[in-house]
């Protein structure tokens, strides 16, 4: 048959990405440190954007803790690789699989007492404010405000170097293979199944908990992973660099701006994020109207991301017609 | 006094019922008869305003309601009791009594009124609403609709989850408002019970109009009997 | 331990009003105000910017108090809109996603434009003594206007005939639209009560000490955290958890810690859903 076809062209958004992603240090950078820590924080948030998606858009899981998840992930690297003597690989894995375990945990919970999205959301946002007070008040482990030296950071992944940023291009387009493999294969189609019916996909033999706590847990490791990786490489964490503000909200408006579900939706937003923070290097209040301008307009406007309104604008012009737009997402 | 014409009416874009022409004269208890599926509920609420008519007019006395969300429809004096009931089950009974006078304030004769056709509210006026029994919240839903005053009182399947002597009792209130001059439009499998209180009828079947005619009329007619009353 | 459990008191009330808006606003429509402590914020700063034009307290807290209830009306016939067209989780998450936007909008506004914007009303006058511990005057002032408005909701839902109207859309909005109440109607003036009542938070607040521009998130939390735990769609219940919650904040932060105390409000809640969804006096 033509499975190695069919693979290819599975592949394809992927592979054009991480072309895209191989040479654009060399037409854009131009040496500047300051435009590759720009594409650093976006492939960073790109990487936990795929992972929010598998949570949130794959399963309908409303976890409002990315920042918490990518905040056990580097600290737990962090402070294991500070106070022992162990590689970096070890915090490395130590901090994912603490996320990994986490947001599993957070989803079993959820499953078990058949909290609903918002019950989910208020349970996961309290748990978010919850470990970012537990950072600030165990000062002799986590340096509180102040923040943490990384000791066994890597110098040659810093985040403001061109090595930096194959890393995290590297994890992107890893992630990427990951959810696609996930979209393609039955669990994708099971996923499908219980965001348009729950019901109708236990009845259909769908174990709707166990495919919603293995997304929870491997979501939570792409974002555990990428917050250890984003420890060692930035040489600094403080609870700032996984807050709440700094982390969840972004990570929401830029996957609903580029199609939450969708598979490049994280790294469109991602991109169109990056170029807007260049761009708008005005005032940090200034900026929070700006977001939360884009929050209404998104989500009055564009429920399906602003890509796939602009694609169904085409689609329009060719004479197709799209379904209703729902908040829960669909996509493909 | 409430005309019904070409209405059509449905879920997700698909009609439940099509086509449909009924006339209440004021005064008059009229039946509408079916089985179960037959559109009796669908009817009664797009008429209601709790579901949106997708073709045909609902004209109360000249004023067309067609359109207008429910709160204006009961305003306009259509006091809907639906199956379900929509009580309120934290407020006392009292209070959903008096709630259902709104906007006005509660009228005191009226409350005796229904006081007196229902004695047992009275009783358990101090009670909350969702500890009643299926029959006194059956009271209750209708005693709630007569606090307005209405000029048409409609009820979907007023003898739903009644034991047959509350449903008789039930029945004879019914009567019993119809002799003081109340319009009356009433929804019931139970045909014989429907019958004997109406004037006239519709048989509703797959959302269309079958029939129409006096009760006595569809009480001799072999089709009703033989689909409605069991007799061969 | 009798101060600090007065001093929780005085906190805990406001919580309460606090609770009470949200909860209001998400009884009656399901949705989740996240602007709310941002609404409490513009009061303050609304009165500030009064206040400093000469204007008498009394006057100015006024002019604070509508400024936000017609904000919130402003929301409630624009966004709003958007989300009542839709129905369950759909319309309490797209609330929550459109309120969360209009908190950043009005909060980078404010911040922008009064970075060190605060608003204290200052009461002086001697220390009041009550149950022997020595009560700053401005407290006490805050406890009785809070007490105040507590008896008159309580008066008014109780009572009135439009109060009781809105308990009825809360129990069953069918029936209450049965009856001839309009909802819609009832949740855009419900929406400006609990505008109004973020404003009189806001004053009450800031007579115990100053209110900052950056106060509204944590605002948020909390309330959002007292309407949990009283039960969403429980008035009484979320005076009854704010009160409680303020008492637990006071005397935590004072014989534990500030981190560890977020840390146990936060945890109620959580707790709260996890074991008793429904909250203290919630059906």
């Amino acid at each position: 048959m033509g499975r190695t076809r069919s693979i290819g062209w599975a592949l394809l958004p992927i592979v054009v990405t991480a072309a895209i992603l191989v040479i654009l240090p060399s037409i854009w950078f131009g040496d500047s440190p300051y435009t590759t820590s720009l594409a650093v924080q976006a492939l960073v948030f790109a990487a936990y954007g795929v992972g929010f998606n598998l949570i949130f858009g794959s399963t309908n899981q409303l976890f409002l803790c990315v920042g918490a998840l990518a905040g056990i992930g580097g600290y737990g690297a962090v402070i294991l690789t500070d106070e022992t003597s162990l590689p970096m690989a070890v915090g490395i894995v130590v901090g994912t699989a603490s996320a990994a375990i986490v947001g599993g945990l957070l989803s079993w919970i959820a499953v078990r007492r058949s909290l609903g999205i918002i019950f989910t959301g208020i349970v996961t946002l309290v748990f978010s404010l919850a470990f970012a007070n537990l950072l600030l008040g165990q000062r002799e482990y986590t340096g509180s405000e102040t923040g943490l030296v990384v000791t066994a950071a890597a110098d040659d992944l810093a985040d403001d170097q061109v090595g930096g940023y194959y890393l995290f291009a590297g994890l992107l387009v890893l992630f990427l293979i990951v959810f696609r493999a996930l979209q393609l294969s039955h669990i994708g189609w099971a996923f499908r199944a219980l965001r348009d019916d729950e019901v109708a996909a236990e009845l259909a033999g769908v174990d709707v908990a166990r495919y919603r706590i293995y997304a929870a847990t491997l979501g939570s490791a792409m974002i555990g992973l990428t917050g250890a990786l984003l420890a060692y490489s930035a040489g600094f964490i403080s609870p700032t660099t996984y807050s709440f503000d700094r982390v969840d909200v972004r990570v929401l408006v830029l996957v609903a701006f580029g199609g939450l579900g969708t598979l490049l939706g994280p790294v469109i937003g991602a991109g169109v994020f990056a170029i807007l923070d260049e761009q708008l290097s005005t005032s940090l209040e200034l900026r929070e109207v700006l977001y939360g301008v884009f929050v209404l307009a998104i989500f009055l406007f564009f429920r399906r991301g602003v890509v796939a309104a602009v694609v169904g604008l085409y689609d329009r012009l060719g004479g197709r017609r799209r379904r209703k737009p729902t908040l829960q997402p669909s996509g493909d | 006094m409430l005309e019904v014409a070409r209405l059509a009416a449905g879920y997700l874009g698909e009609s439940v019922i099509d086509g449909i022409d009924i006339e209440v004269r004021t005064g008059e208890a009229v039946a509408i008869i079916g089985s179960n599926g037959a559109g009796k509920t669908t009817l009664f609420r797009t008429i209601a305003g709790l579901l949106p008519a997708m073709e045909g007019r609902v004209v109360l006395d000249g004023k067309d309601l067609t359109r207008s969300p429910t709160h204006r429809i009961s305003r306009a004096g259509i006091a809907y009791v639906p199956a379900e009931r929509h009580l309120f089950p934290a407020m006392s009974l009292k209070s959903n009594l008096v709630l259902g006078a709104y906007p006005k304030r509660p009228d005191r004769a009226t409350l005796e009124l229904v006081y007196d056709l229902f004695p047992r509210l009275k009783e358990r006026q101090r009670q909350q609403a969702g500890t009643l029994s299926g029959g006194e919240q059956q009271m209750l839903a209708v005693g709630r609709a007569l606090m307005a005053r209405p000029r048409l009182l409609m009820l979907d399947e007023p003898t739903t989850g009644l034991a047959p002597k509350i449903a008789q009792i039930a029945f004879e209130a019914l009567e019993g408002l119809k002799s003081e001059g109340m319009t009356l439009l009433i929804a019931e499998q139970q045909v014989p019970l429907a019958l004997s209180v109406a004037d006239r009828g519709y048989v509703l079947e797959n959302g269309h109009i079958r029939l129409s005619g006096t009760s006595e009329e569809l009480d001799q007619n072999p089709e009703v009997r033989r689909a409605y009353l069991g007799v061969a | 331990m009798t101060a600090v459990v007065l001093d929780g008191i005085v906190l805990g009330l406001a919580f309460g009003l606090l609770g009470v808006g949200m909860t209001l606003v998400y009884g009656l429509g399901g949705v989740l105000n996240l602007a709310y402590g941002q609404m409490v914020v513009l009061a303050a700063i609304v009165v500030m910017l009064v206040m400093d034009d000469g204007v008498a307290t009394i006057l100015a807290a006024a002019v604070g108090v509508l400024a936000v209830a017609g904000v919130a009306v402003l929301l409630d016939l624009t966004l709003m809109r958007a989300v009542y067209r839709e129905h369950g989780e759909e319309r309490t998450l797209l609330g929550l996603l459109l309120t969360l936007g209009v908190a950043f909008v009005i909060a980078g506004l404010l911040t922008w434009r009064y970075p060190s914007g605060a608003l204290y009303i200052y009461i002086g006058g001697d220390p009041v003594s009550i149950l022997g511990v020595p009560m700053a005057v401005g407290s006490i002032w805050a406890s009785v206007i809070a007490l105040l408005v507590a008896a008159v909701l309580l008066l008014f839902f109780g009572l009135t005939t439009f109060g009781r109207g809105v308990r009825s859309i809360i129990q069953d909005e069918t029936g209450a639209r049965l009856v001839g109440i309009n909802p819609s109607f009832v949740r855009t003036v419900i929406f400006a009560l609990s505008g109004a009542l973020a404003g009189i938070v806001a004053i009450t607040q800031s007579m115990s000490g100053p209110l900052t521009v950056n106060a509204g998130f944590e605002l948020t939390t909390f309330a959002l955290i007292v309407t949990v735990v009283g039960g969403l769609g429980s008035v009484a219940g979320a005076f009854l958890a704010g009160v409680l919650l303020g008492v637990v904040n006071t005397l935590s932060a004072h014989y534990i810690g500030q981190y560890i105390t977020t840390i146990i409000l936060l945890g109620a809640a959580a707790l709260t859903i996890l074991i008793r969804p429904r909250g203290l006096l919630g059906r």
